[in-house]
């Protein structure tokens, strides 16, 4: 019985889900995702050579972008803030090395893996897809590949990030992952699906 | 009296070769896809649709699209049936199923018709001078019997069983109304770069091109619609929305646009579509191109089923192929109801014209004359003969201002098709703010300044000829593109030769004098939905209502489903002339939206059952599930309340719960309480502000429970404080203050302290944490190889460690809300499940259950612990709870500190947190029971506090109940009296720590 | 429902992607001298606000975007944003002048105030 914690069972918020039928794209979650908070000034030259020199590379300023290095992203969430992604299993050390990089410089450091349930979102109409759910513009010219931003999406706080033209991914807090989930079975439907501008018959 | 009927040829919406088949009231009738409702059921020689609201006068179609207000129909069968439907806005498909309302037990003949003959008892505001008395009637007799009586449709029975959405959508212009303006504003827009919308509330745009004359570059306007409407079709850069109607405009041009997907064609909600779709569209710009609506004129019984506007009969006959009888009458006081009155003669349905104005001398009435129709100047219709149709018509001369019949001649007829002008549908202009201005031309409002970026064109502005109408809507559109889009380029749209019979002025005519009696006024109709006349509009002025809002509430003139649509300008007109005033005297009433009536399904959209709240589920909710767990909800998440067994009373459970934390080892999922880390040079000199108590004194370690206030003295949350190390807290809060807490925590760095070098991460959800409470706690732990040392030395009563049980990360709080020997234990949630299940194992030789949130509050109170919310309700200071020991004097300054020192917040006679103890062990005080000053036979009795908690407890034997009560510190031993209903309980006045004050428990 | 700019990060969005804070610019007594606040200082700060009918001045969150908080000039009136700036700072100088009643007495003397003795950003005891 005293083993019973040696191999601990893992388990995300939505491993008991089936997998959707009847979508116009493709829905799964992310299991394998680290994620670090991290936070610190970009006026400070020590805090962003340190970070630097563990990521590899320099951590994204403008807003709403991201920058990759190796199996490492950066999200820009704040001036102040950032989401790093890293593979699940390297999170944290990951984390650890940028403590140790960081002591003695004002910044904060924590590792949020579990924070956060990370769904893959794979198809051809997702802009309009996600419109039911969020009142940002998804087509305005910045939403293309490597944006990325926090905003509403089915009532709950939620982040989109921009991997490719017709893969999105939609981060959002565990314990609201099966809420948006059914959202996502509810509007993500084929019989719903529409197109919105471009050539239309008439009905 | 003849009846409507199908012509043999004609029909530009009708598909001849399509049959539907359809019922009426039961009654099964056929149809041709393309037909209206309305269309259809007059081609079948049935002009009754409906009974009025207040007088069940027989009532007939009217208008021709969503201003109807007569023919209002049920439509569909069981959990579909929706009521209230314009039955000429209805498309026709087979099988459709529609009844008609507000008759009993027939349409034919109607009981409810008493109501009208007795008329004179129920003028216009009689629901305000009746039913008053006697006072015991209402609830027993007057009520059920209006409630009975009133409305018009029947709801439907069961669950919606369609599905519906809602979208947003941004656009460069959203242009409201597909007709000639609309087309023409939204090409130009569309040409210029623009991200067109363009929205319509009918299934085919073009608006009334079809019923228009005017020619675009030699050929019917028609035709210039059609190819228009095709080319927003086809472009890229726009959005076609019809069956849509724009049903608001909010704040910076917020538009909302009520799309019926699906109400056409029952095949399409049936195969997973929604039945409605709401968009939810910003825009840069927006283009009203809303048209304008025509309106009656008042005569007496204008009502009649067989009288219809103008425009609409012309739609029946074009359109639809509909005759809406064999002989007519065209009553207008304008040139544009010629048009009517040459397409009947040219469909072979004989037709003469009544003219008020004393000359008909335009291009069309020339037209007219010339076809051989009869035409009367100077003459008003001042009878109807006939009451479920029109038999015939008394016409009478007039001239402007004539109050009275002075000479009337009979002529037989079998409808009336009635113009009395035109009224912009400024509706949406008005939603947010936007001015209206009087057209004298028009007689009538239009739409004046609006702060929004928001322009009107067409007859929705009040222009009215063919050429002035494109030209301005044009304009219109390319302005909207330049002033969206930077980079907007010039629309160069083609140059169009338009040519149109020119008209002759409108003039306005509020009141047709009719003969006898009916020259009263109470027939008069001009809110035929509400049934309120003229006569009503005049009582309301004899009677002291001078503002037209109070008139129209007092009379329900505008209140209807339609919203005054058609009746407005009529009933401003009638209270002008009866008062003297000008309309823009009189004023006009607000318009909100929606425009028309949409379903509550479209507002909801995609949020109903489990998707109604996003519900906040633990990592160890399912395992709470399996367990038959009974749940409440705390904010958004869903705690187990307690774990009843096998159908047992859940009281049953909470006790054992309970004694099993005392006796033996409990675990509860505190996973959803707050966690937030706190890191920075100055992090302890943060929270030192935001506590009452010292947080930049607590060493690595070690734990502190904390209050914060606001900033006006009073409890708004607490918890406990953890320090990590030098710069690192975490800090806890209460599951609802989670998301609160950490706003406020940035708030203060980031608006008031931004000197304090601080951050903040929520972690709430990244740890999943679970208290194991006991005096057999310790021995579970230890069974799970931890790495760090559960002895009460290495680890004490408020202490903290970081390490692993097994190889699980854990982070272990020894702090207790129970007063017993308790752990909290975090892991990282995704871990959550495999710990949880590992403390039951462990756990299970030592009678280990789960506990849920009522347990928990009752340990807690049996140690006299406060909950915020439950103790504290928002003006309660430490003080009042017996605190004071928490509030630091040392600090200069904390949140809420100055306010302290408020004269109220240290006045005499403050409630204060007391125990209590019921006279009878068993009676449990219900939660929020008053205790009073002195009892007497019946209320009023002065209150001095009230009951906060209350439980039996299982621990104690008996049952606990914790209060807040005027003085209360001084009132031990004192036996205090709560009234409740029937029945006095008495209790007495307590220490609120019942159980081991001590402390020894904890420090094992 | 509004839209707003924010002009910490630049993201445009809906009211409901923000959280409105109030009036702008109200000076916490206790921040500043804690030993030396009358009651009625206190309850100024606490309960009484300007309320214009035309330019007011507020606080705003950037919710559910970036999280830093920015002032905003807003017309009570026509709802228009006249300006956002931000949370350490006054309004644009043009913004300033067309301010009203209360709100022109309170620029003022802020401005009497800081002529005197400049400001500091924030502070911590």
């Amino acid at each position: 019985m005293s083993d019973v914690l040696a191999n601990p069972h893992f388990e995300t918020a939505l491993a008991r889900r089936a997998a959707p039928t009847g979508l116009s794209f493709a829905l799964r979650e992310m299991a394998d995702r680290g994620m670090i908070d991290l936070r610190g000034m970009t006026t400070d030259r020590k805090f962003m050579a340190a970070v630097k020199s563990v990521l590899g590379a320099d951590l994204p300023k403008v807003p709403r972008t991201s920058v990759a290095w190796g199996d490492v992203k950066m999200l820009w969430l704040s001036p102040d803030q950032w989401l790093v992604l890293c593979p699940r299993a390297k999170a944290p050390a990951l984390a650890a090395d940028l403590g140790k990089a960081l002591s003695g410089i004002h910044s904060q450091v924590t590792n949020v893996s579990d924070m956060r349930t990370v769904l893959r979102l794979e198809g051809e109409n997702l802009r309009v897809t996600l419109a039911k759910g969020t009142s940002t513009d998804l087509m305005a010219a910045e939403v293309k590949p490597g944006f990325v931003k926090r905003l509403k999406f089915a009532e709950v706080g939620a982040l989109l990030n921009i991997v490719e033209d017709e893969i999105f991914e939609l981060y959002v807090f565990r314990s609201q992952a099966d809420y948006v989930w059914d959202f996502l079975l509810a509007t993500g439907t084929t019989a719903s699906a529409l197109k919105v501008f471009g050539p239309q018959t008439p009905g | 009296m003849s009846k409507p009927k199908r012509l043999s040829t004609g029909g530009s919406r009708i598909n001849r070769t399509a049959r539907l088949s359809f019922t009426f009231d039961g009654k099964v009738m056929s149809g041709y896809a393309g037909d209206t409702l309305a269309a259809a059921v007059m081609a079948n020689g049935q002009k009754l649709f409906g009974r009025s609201y207040k007088y069940h006068r027989p009532r007939g179609v009217i208008g021709l699209g969503s201003e109807e207000m007569n023919a209002l129909v049920g439509v569909g069968a069981g959990a579909r049936h929706e009521p209230n439907q314009r039955a000429t806005q209805v498309e026709l498909f087979e099988g459709l199923a529609a009844v008609s309302q507000n008759r009993f037990p027939s349409l034919t003949f109607d009981v409810g018709a008493i109501n009208n003959t007795l008329s004179r008892l129920f003028p216009g505001g009689f629901y305000y001078k009746t039913f008053m008395w006697p006072k015991a009637f209402w609830k027993h007799i007057y009520e059920p019997v209006i409630r009975k009586a009133a409305g018009l449709g029947v709801a439907p029975e069961g669950r919606d069983p369609d599905s519906y959405e809602q979208i947003h959508v941004h656009a460069d212009v959203v242009v409201v109304g597909g007709g000639i303006a609309g087309l023409a504003a939204a090409e130009a827009a569309a040409a210029a770069g623009a991200r067109v919308i363009i929205a319509d509330e009918n299934p085919v745009l073009g608006g009334i091109a079809d019923l228009e004359d005017g020619t675009i570059d030699g050929a019917p306007q028609a035709d210039w619609a059609k190819a228009t409407a095709q080319k927003l079709y086809d472009a890229e850069n726009v959005h076609v929305l019809a069956r849509a109607t724009v049903v608001g405009h909010w704040h910076h041009n917020y538009v909302m646009i009520a799309e019926r997907v699906g109400d056409h064609d029952p095949a399409i909600p049936k195969s997973g579509a929604p039945r409605h779709r709401l968009w939810k569209a910003r825009a840069k710009q927006v283009i009203l191109a809303t048209g304008a609506l025509e309106r009656p004129i008042a005569f007496a019984n204008n009502d009649r089923p067989g009288i219809m506007l103008a425009t609409a009969v012309r739609a029946m006959v074009q359109r639809y192929a509909v005759a809406p009888g064999e002989s007519g009458v065209v009553f207008t006081n304008n040139d544009d109801a010629y048009l009517t009155a040459l397409a009947l003669k040219e469909a072979g349905i004989a037709v003469q014209v009544v003219d008020s104005r004393s000359r008909a001398d335009g291009p069309l009435p020339e037209k007219a004359r010339a076809a051989g129709i009869a035409i009367a100047t100077g003459s008003v219709i001042s009878a109807v003969k006939g009451k479920l149709g029109v038999e015939g018509v008394r016409i009478a001369s007039y001239r402007k201002g004539q109050g009275r019949v002075i000479s009337e001649r009979s002529a037989a007829c079998d409808f009336i098709a009635v113009s009395g002008g035109f009224n912009p549908a400024a509706h949406l202009w008005c939603h947010n703010g936007g001015k209206l201005t009087f057209d004298e031309a028009l007689q009538s409002y239009r739409p004046g300044t609006h702060h929004d970026a928001i322009a009107a064109v067409g007859a929705a502005n009040g222009t009215m000829g063919l050429a002035a109408i494109i030209n301005e809507a044009r304009a219109a559109g390319e302005a909207a593109a330049k002033a969206a889009l930077p980079k907007a380029k010039a629309a160069k749209l083609a140059r169009l030769k338009i040519e149109e019979a020119a008209r002759r002025p409108m003039e306005a005519l509020w009141f047709a004098p009719a003969s006898g009696k009916y020259n009263e006024g109470n027939k008069h109709f001009v809110d035929f939905q509400h049934d309120v006349t003229v006569a009503d509009l005049e009582l309301a002025q004899r009677e002291g209502y001078e503002s037209i809002e109070h008139t129209k509430r007092y009379t329900t003139f505008g209140m209807a489903t339609d919203q005054g649509k058609v009746g407005n300008l009529n009933g401003l007109g009638a209270i002008a002339e009866a008062t003297g005033k000008t309309i823009p005297e009189v004023g006009f009433t607000t318009f909100r939206p929606p425009y028309t009536p949409m379903s509550f399904g479209a507002i909801t959209g995609s949020l109903t059952k489990k998707l109604f709240l996003p519900v906040r589920q633990t990592p160890v909710f399912d395992w709470h599930l399996m367990k038959g767990a009974v749940f409440e909800p705390v904010g958004q998440w869903r705690r187990p309340y307690t774990y009843p067994r096998d159908g047992e009373d859940k009281h049953v459970s909470i006790a054992r719960e309970i004694l099993n934390v005392r006796n033996n080892v409990g675990v509860l999922d505190a996973s959803t309480l707050g966690k937030i880390e706190v890191k920075g040079p100055d992090a302890g000199a943060f929270l030192d502000r935001i506590y009452t108590n010292m947080m930049s004194t607590l060493k690595p370690g070690r734990c502190r429970y904390g209050l914060t206030l606001n900033e006006l003295g009073f409890i708004m949350d607490d918890g406990v404080v953890v320090r990590f190390d030098d710069e690192r807290f975490l800090v806890h809060t209460t599951s609802g203050g989670a998301d609160r807490i950490a706003a406020w925590l940035e708030e203060w760095l980031q608006t008031e302290w931004t000197d304090y070098r601080v951050f903040v991460t929520p972690v709430t959800e990244q740890w999943a944490q679970f208290a194991v409470a006991g005096p057999k706690a310790r021995d579970v732990i230890a069974a799970l190889k931890p790495s760090f040392d559960v002895s009460n030395e290495a680890l004490p009563h408020m202490s903290f460690v970081e390490g692993t049980l097994g190889a699980l990360p854990v982070r272990v709080y020894r702090i207790s809300f129970s007063g017993e020997l308790s752990y909290e234990i975090a892991t990282p949630a995704n871990h959550g499940r495999a710990l949880w299940d590992a403390l039951l194992a462990a756990g299970a030789p030592h009678g280990i259950l789960p506990y849920g949130t009522e347990a928990l509050h009752v340990l807690r109170a049996e140690k006299g612990y406060i909950v915020v919310g439950d103790e504290t309700d928002g003006t309660t200071t430490p003080e009042d709870v017996g605190l004071t020991g928490l509030v630091s004097k040392k600090k200069a300054d904390f949140i809420g500190k100055r306010s302290l020192d408020q004269a109220h917040l240290k006045a005499p006679n403050r409630k204060q947190l007391v125990g209590l103890y019921t006279e009878n062990p068993e009676d449990v005080l219900p939660d929020g029971a008053h205790a009073v000053a002195a009892v007497k036979d019946k209320p009023p009795m002065t209150t001095i506090g009230h009951v906060t908690s209350s439980y039996l407890s299982p621990t104690l034997g008996r049952s606990i109940a914790m209060a807040l009560i005027e003085n209360g510190r001084a009132r031990l031993g004192e036996m205090l009296s709560f009234p409740l209903d029937g029945k006095v309980i008495r209790a007495k006045v307590v220490d609120p720590v019942f159980y081991d004050k001590e402390g020894a428990r904890l420090n094992v | 429902m509004l839209t707003l700019t924010c002009p910490v990060c630049g993201a445009e969005g809906d009211e409901t992607d923000f959280h409105a804070g109030g009036q702008a610019h109200i000076r916490r007594p206790a921040t500043h001298d804690p030993e030396h606040i009358t009651d009625q200082q206190q309850a100024d700060y606490l309960f009484t606000r300007i309320n214009p009918k035309g330019l007011h001045f507020e606080r705003w969150r950037c919710d559910r975007g970036c999280g830093k908080w920015f002032h905003a000039a807003r017309d009570t009136v026509s709802l228009e944003f006249k300006a956002y700036y931000g949370i350490t700072e006054l309004p644009p100088a043009e913004i300033m002048a067309q301010a009203k009643g209360a709100w022109a007495d309170y620029f003022k003397a802020r401005q009497r105030a800081e002529a005197k003795a400049p400001a500091k950003a924030g502070a911590k005891s």
